[in-house]
């Protein structure tokens, strides 16, 4: 029996979610350093939350980010092949030209655009002013992939029974 | 002596230059090259090796792995990367014209040729145009060319140091310095290692099953929040610090920076024997990942050490004297330990690190020794050769070429069975584009390996991670658990995949997986084989993969704890990805899904793998977990806590703040009637520092401090 990871107890977690409706969000995010090493992480920084909702077709995004340690300069929506995985550009979202700002856009989703956001491959991606060319080669500041929203507890807080982990909680494609 | 090294040394740069005569000069000076040669012998030689090969978590400096990299780079993006990210636990401590050097020697270390214009920090100029990664005989073979003495130049004399400015001084020789007298000491039998009492730790992870449990019952969730400093003793600073304290009979012993074996009082923290069996540490800086001695074993009246330098020590434990010493392979100052060792039988088993030269017949083994005499038994080639079973794995690679598997966590025992169990981390080079095996499974690489502890005859091996690519171990702890007659073997490596195998036949059980990861696309649940992402089988040389978990794991070295009495896996775990060239190269960012918190913590019921619970925080943890029959799990971190959790529900009952990194493994032990915890903190070591070392730019610790802290419950008056 040949298992793909992703996708098995999605059920279960919307289930759970539907029972008990925490988040007016369907998709979230933290918006994470993108790849850096120590000569880069001074200007590789910050970090920030978002979410998404989709309903008719239409995607909705708005987040906030801070700590940048240059301006802002544009920020877009990526297609990636798999969760963690860079990607391609496909839609522009709206920034604030500054260290801390918002983040925030809609959209009609093409078939594939919206499978990709089902299947977790859709993420949002903040380029700043001083973000290098580095030669592993998605250059930007903030990135982070939409995931079906899910409970995130607090620092040291233990979660029974079940908590998230993408490729067990996000549909595959 | 020193003026004949000279000109050897010489004589090789003029070789090397002639070798590449077309070329123009490089914009360095042949003083710069020998002043970063004796920079790198200091400061980087210890992870980049000396022929700056590379090693775990180090990445090649010289030859195609160096130029695929940096050939379209500057020399000046090269001094500015080397000056702003190493040495690695200590970036930018060298003062700039060291740097400057060191810049100059990786440049002759990859055929540049030396001139008369001095390298400087805006030096700029194309590496490829001056480089070709030809490595000149002096740097691929520094024993042969460098200085006979190099060795007594690395380590001159207290007196000579103290004339270098700046210079990191050790004040103590190597030796027995401190020499012990115990009395009425109980040896150590077969008996003791498969029945431990109560109150002991006798070995890596207490008992044979590797459990890290200890069946005392004083500390509980109601009265852990009591817990008191008793004691604590300062370990040599410099080196990697991983260590087990292991306990006996009230003697607790322990091995730090310099391999400085000692012998403590386990209740008031006296000491009672130190023997220094050296090397010191070149450096005062935390070390690397090929530093650390994470377990010590006991047998008869000995205790027994095998160090980073590949040494295996017999010590009498009541005096710390050397009773006999060898070393683990044929061949002078070759190989590395550092997992340690265990006892079966009177017999010394240990693993090999920083084994096996691509083109030799130099392979990684696992080996055994006699405990009263230090003769070797038997040795295990943890690579399938040729006509092997598993030995048409390998793509069609020669023997000689078939690198890597290193054995680098000591193993586990079932007496019952007569078995030994053994982790063996990845194939090297670790991506397969630049290994030459294809899409071959590697065996026994990433393997549970099966053997006869008496004859070190394989068993039974089980490929967890076939053709690895991506520097993913399956080295670490396996755990032998019995649920009525099954008698099952768990573990769980870098990409979070926790295994349930049968440890009889070597047949795949289970397994669940406890992070995010996306290097495996799928999982065949019949034969436990996992099925690679498509960009991972199609790799090219030069290409940059995403890789979640990346090198810290997943899982590493801190190991799990079995809680026997609930059934209970806790498992510490790392969330953090990379992106990774084929040169070892990489980059980090935070794992997708986690929020930003690189470590969880998280419990398993291992008859059905049932998830209990788990929690996540900002800082990974750096410590194996320690649980007890009172219902009480340890675990330390990166960001300098130690803490107490409910093994039941995973909440916090104690916490406290100690002075570095807590790192190592958590003991608890008696004396006297009275339940210690025992950890230590240390610091060194490859990617589960480094990760967090770059990505946690808002935590501070210093970068010294080791030291073993041992806690207890208030006296009762």
């Amino acid at each position: 029996m040949v298992m793909k990871w992703f996708g098995c107890p999605l059920v279960l977690v919307l289930g759970l979610l539907g029972a008990n409706p925490v988040f007016a969000a369907d998709y979230q995010t933290h918006l994470g350093p993108m790849p850096l090493d120590d000569e880069s992480k001074s200007v590789i920084a910050g970090g920030g939350d978002a979410t998404a909702s989709y309903e008719g077709g239409a995607l909705t995004v708005k987040g906030a980010f801070q700590g940048l340690s240059s301006n802002a300069t544009e920020a877009h929506l990526f297609l990636s092949p798999a969760i963690g995985v860079e990607g391609k550009k496909v839609l522009d979202l709206s920034v604030t030209r500054g260290t801390d700002g918002t983040v925030s856009g809609s959209f009609k989703l093409t078939r594939t655009q919206a499978e990709a956001l089902k299947t977790g491959r859709l993420y949002i991606q903040i380029d700043s002013e001083k973000a290098p060319d580095v030669p592993w080669g998605p250059k930007g500041t903030l990135w982070g992939w939409l995931l079906p929203a899910h409970e995130m507890a607090g620092q040291d807080v233990p979660q029974e029974g079940h908590w998230f982990i993408p490729q067990l909680d996000v549909p595959s494609h | 002596m020193r003026r004949k090294t000279a000109l050897l040394l010489t004589a090789a740069l003029v070789a090397a230059g002639g070798a590449f005569a077309q070329q123009a000069p490089g914009p360095f000076t042949p003083a710069q090259v020998e002043a970063g040669r004796a920079a790198f012998a200091e400061s980087c030689a210890s992870c980049h090796q000396a022929d700056l090969s590379g090693g775990t978590d180090a990445l090649p400096l010289a030859g195609s792995g160096f130029m695929s990299a940096w050939k379209t780079r500057s020399t000046a993006q090269l001094y500015k990367k080397i000056h702003d990210t190493m040495p690695a636990n200590a970036p930018g401590s060298l003062d700039d014209a060291t740097y400057a050097d060191l810049s100059a020697f990786i440049l002759h270390a990859n055929g540049a040729k030396a001139g008369g214009k001095a390298f400087t920090p805006t030096t700029d100029v194309q590496i490829g145009s001056i480089a070709n990664g030809t490595v000149p005989a002096d740097v691929s073979h520094p024993a042969e060319t460098a200085p006979t003495e190099a060795s007594t130049a690395a380590h001159p004399s207290p007196t000579e140091q103290m004339n270098v400015p700046g210079r990191f001084v050790v004040n103590e020789k190597p030796g027995l310095l401190v020499e012990g007298h115990i009395q009425n000491y109980a040896p150590v039998t077969d008996a003791t290692l498969t029945h431990p009492a109560d109150g002991d730790w006798p070995m890596f992870r207490r008992n044979y099953q590797g459990w890290s449990y200890s069946p005392l019952n004083q500390v509980t969730a109601g009265n852990v929040a009591n817990l008191q400093l008793k004691w604590m003793w300062s370990l040599n600073d410099g080196g990697t610090t991983e260590i087990t304290p292991i306990v006996h009979d009230g003697i607790m012993f322990l091995s730090a920076s310099s391999n400085t074996v000692e012998a403590m009082n386990a209740k008031t923290g006296e000491l009672l024997w130190e023997n220094r069996l050296g090397p010191n540490p070149r450096s005062a800086a935390p070390g690397g990942s090929t530093e650390e001695t994470r377990s010590l074993g006991l047998y008869g009246n000995n205790v027994f050490v095998a160090t980073p330098q590949a040494d295996l020590y017999a010590l009498d434990a009541r005096s710390g004297k050397v009773v006999w010493k060898t070393h683990l392979t044929d061949t002078p100052r070759l190989g590395g330990n550092t997992g340690g060792v265990m006892v079966i039988h009177g017999k010394v088993l240990t693993g090999l690190t920083e084994c096996g030269r691509k083109g030799s017949p130099d392979h990684c083994y696992i080996s055994a020794y006699d405990a009263a005499t230090g003769k070797r038994d038997w040795k295990f080639t943890t690579v399938a050769l040729t006509g092997q079973p598993g030995g048409d794995s390998w793509g069609g690679l020669p023997d000689n070429d078939r690198e890597g598997a290193e054995t680098w966590i000591a193993g586990t025992y079932d007496p019952e069975l007569n078995t030994t169990y053994w982790g063996t981390a990845q194939a090297k080079p670790w991506r397969r584009d630049l290994r030459g095996s294809g899409n071959g499974d590697t065996d026994y690489a990433n393997s549970t390996v099966a053997l006869d502890p008496d004859t070190g005859k394989l068993k039974w091996w089980f490929n967890h991670a076939p053709g690895e690519s991506l520097d993913l171990d399956e080295v670490f702890e396996r755990v032998l658990i019995d649920h009525g007659d099954q008698k099952t073997l768990m573990t769980i490596g870098k990409p979070g995949i926790l295994w349930k195998l049968d440890r009889v036949t070597g047949k795949f059980l289970d397994a669940k997986q406890t992070l995010f990861q996306n290097v495996y696309s799928g999982f065949d649940m019949k034969t436990g084989k996992p099925i690679y992402r498509e960009d991972i089988i199609d790799q090219k040389v030069d290409q940059w993969l995403a890789s979640c978990p990346g090198p810290e794991g997943g899982h590493d070295w801190p190991a799990t704890s079995y809680n026997q009495p609930t059934d209970t896996l806790i498992i510490p775990l790392s969330q953090s990805c990379v992106f990774m060239l084929g040169n070892g190269s990489q980059v980090y960012y935070e794992m997708p899904g986690t929020g930003g918190n690189m470590g969880r913590l998280s419990a398993y019921r291992t008859v059905d793998m049932k998830p209990l619970w788990s929690f996540q925080q900002r800082s990974p943890f750096l410590t194996a977990v320690l649980s007890t029959a009172g219902g009480v799990a340890f675990i330390g971190d990166f960001d300098r806590m130690f803490r107490a959790v409910d093994v039941q529900n995973g909440k916090t009952l104690w916490t406290t703040r100690l002075g570095t990194t807590v790192q190592g493994y958590p003991v608890s032990f008696s004396v006297d009637g009275k339940q210690y915890i025992a950890v230590t903190t240390g610091l060194g070591g490859g990617s589960p520092e480094l990760k967090p070392g770059t990505m946690l730019t808002n935590v501070h610790r210093p970068a010294n401090g080791q030291a073993v802290f041992v806690f207890g419950l208030p006296a009762v008056r």
